[in-house]
C-alpha cells in the first residue's frame, strides 16, 4: 500500500479502519499496540526486594550514640587518671609522633640528596610509576550502587 | 562476598582471641606478662592512650556522619562492593603519599616544598579520617546491619548510619586493644579507608579527572 494511505490511516485510524486489511505494516503495528495495551503490568513485591542501603539510614539513635560515647569517655578518663596522665599528655604524644614522622621523611630526603645519581634517578622513576598507577586506579568509576 | 565476610569476621575474632591469650598467658618460662612495676605502668599508660584516642575517634566519627552521612554510606557501600580495588588503591595511595612527602622534603631548600608538604599532610590526614569513618560504617553494617525490612522495622536503636558507625568504632576499638593484632588490623583498616575515600572521591562519586571525548558530528 502507498505511504499516502498509511498517513491517512495514522491521521484518523477509526475512519480508515479498512486500511488495516490491506496494509501489513500498519496491521502489525496495530496488533503490537493492542497487545501492549492488553498486557497487565507485572506485579511487584517490594518486600521481596533486597534491603537498600539508604533504607532507615536517616534514623538517629541518640540514646545509643550518647550513651556509648559517654561510657567510652568515662573509661578513657578513668584509665588516664589511673595511669597518672592527663588528656594533654595524649595530645602532646600525638604531636610528638607526627613530628617524629616528619623527621623521618626529612632524614630520608637528606639521604636521597646525598645518594648517587643512579639512586636518585631510580627514586624518580619509582615516584613516577607509583603516581601513574595511582592515577590509573583513580580513573575507575565506583560501582558500589550498581553492584 | 558478604557470606565470606560473615564467616571471616567470627573466625578473625577467634584467631585474635587465641593470639591475645597466647601473648598474655604465662606459658612455661616464657612469661610475657609485665614483671616489673614500670612495665605494668607503661602497659596501663598505653591502654589509657589507646582508649582516649578511641574516644576521639568516636567523636570525630559521629560528627562526620552527622555532617555527611550520605557520603559516608556511599563510601561504605563501595568498600563492601569492591573491597579488593579499595585495598589496592589504598596501598598505592599510601606509597604515593610517602614518596611524595620525601620529594617535597627534598624540595624544602627551594622554598616550594614547605607549603606543598603542609597541603599533602592535611590531605592525607583528612583522607585517613574520612576513610576510617567509612570503614567504621562498613564494619558496623556488616556485623549489626539489618538484613530484612521486618528486622529493620523491629529495631529501635540499632538502625541508621550513626548507630552503624558507633558499632563499627566499638568493634574495631576492641580489636585495637589486642596487642600486635590490633595494630595490624588498624593498619589494614587505614589502607582500606584511604582507598575507599579516594575511590569514591570522599563519597561524592564524581570522576577525579575530566574525560576528553572527540566531538561527534
Amino acid at each position: 500500500m502507498t505511504d499516502n494511505a498509511c498517513q491517512q490511516y495514522l491521521k484518523d485510524p477509526e475512519a480508515n479502519a479498512a486500511h488495516l486489511r490491506t496494509c501489513a505494516k500498519c496491521n502489525a503495528e496495530a496488533m503490537a499496540l493492542a497487545e501492549k495495551a492488553d498486557v497487565e503490568p507485572p506485579s511487584l513485591d517490594v518486600n521481596a526486594l533486597p534491603l537498600a542501603p539508604w533504607e532507615g539510614s536517616s534514623h538517629r539513635a541518640w540514646p545509643l550514640v550518647l550513651g556509648t560515647s559517654a561510657v567510652v569517655m568515662i573509661v578513657a578518663l578513668a584509665l588516664l587518671d589511673a595511669a597518672g596522665m592527663s588528656p594533654l599528655h595524649v595530645v602532646e604524644g600525638s604531636l610528638a609522633s607526627m613530628e617524629a614522622i616528619r623527621g623521618l621523611f626529612g632524614g630520608w630526603a637528606t639521604s636521597l640528596r646525598s645518594a648517587s645519581l643512579g639512586a636518585q634517578v631510580a627514586f624518580g622513576v619509582a615516584f613516577l610509576v607509583v603516581n601513574g598507577l595511582l592515577i590509573a586506579l583513580l580513573r575507575r568509576a565506583p560501582r558500589g550502587m550498581d553492584a | 562476598m558478604r557470606r565470606m565476610l560473615r564467616l571471616f569476621v567470627p573466625l578473625t575474632f577467634v584467631a585474635a582471641s587465641l593470639v591475645t591469650a597466647m601473648v598474655a598467658a604465662p606459658f612455661g618460662s616464657d612469661i610475657h606478662a609485665p614483671l616489673k612495676f614500670d612495665d605494668a605502668t607503661t602497659m596501663m599508660q598505653k591502654t589509657a592512650v589507646t582508649v582516649t584516642l578511641l574516644a576521639v575517634w568516636m567523636i570525630a566519627a559521629v560528627a562526620l556522619t552527622l555532617l555527611s552521612g550520605r557520603e559516608i554510606r556511599y563510601s561504605s557501600v563501595e568498600m563492601r562492593a569492591s573491597a579488593l580495588h579499595c585495598f589496592a588503591l589504598g596501598l598505592v595511595a599510601m606509597t604515593s603519599f610517602v614518596l611524595t612527602a620525601i620529594v617535597l622534603n627534598y624540595l624544602i631548600p627551594y622554598h616550594v616544598g614547605v607549603p606543598l608538604l603542609f597541603a599533602l599532610g592535611v590531605f592525607a590526614i583528612l583522607t585517613k579520617i574520612y576513610g576510617m569513618v567509612a570503614v567504621f560504617h562498613a564494619v558496623g553494617t556488616l556485623i549489626a546491619g539489618s538484613r530484612t525490612r521486618d528486622q529493620l522495622a523491629g529495631r529501635k536503636w540499632l538502625r541508621g548510619d550513626l548507630a552503624m558507625v558507633v558499632i563499627g568504632v566499638l568493634i574495631l576499638g576492641a580489636i585495637r586493644l589486642i596487642p600486635i593484632v590490633g595494630l595490624v588490623v588498624w593498619s589494614l583498616t587505614s589502607v582500606f579507608g584511604i582507598g575507599t575515600a579516594l575511590a569514591t572521591k570522599f563519597g561524592r562519586r564524581e570522576p577525579w579527572f575530566l574525560a576528553f571525548r572527540s566531538v561527534e558530528t
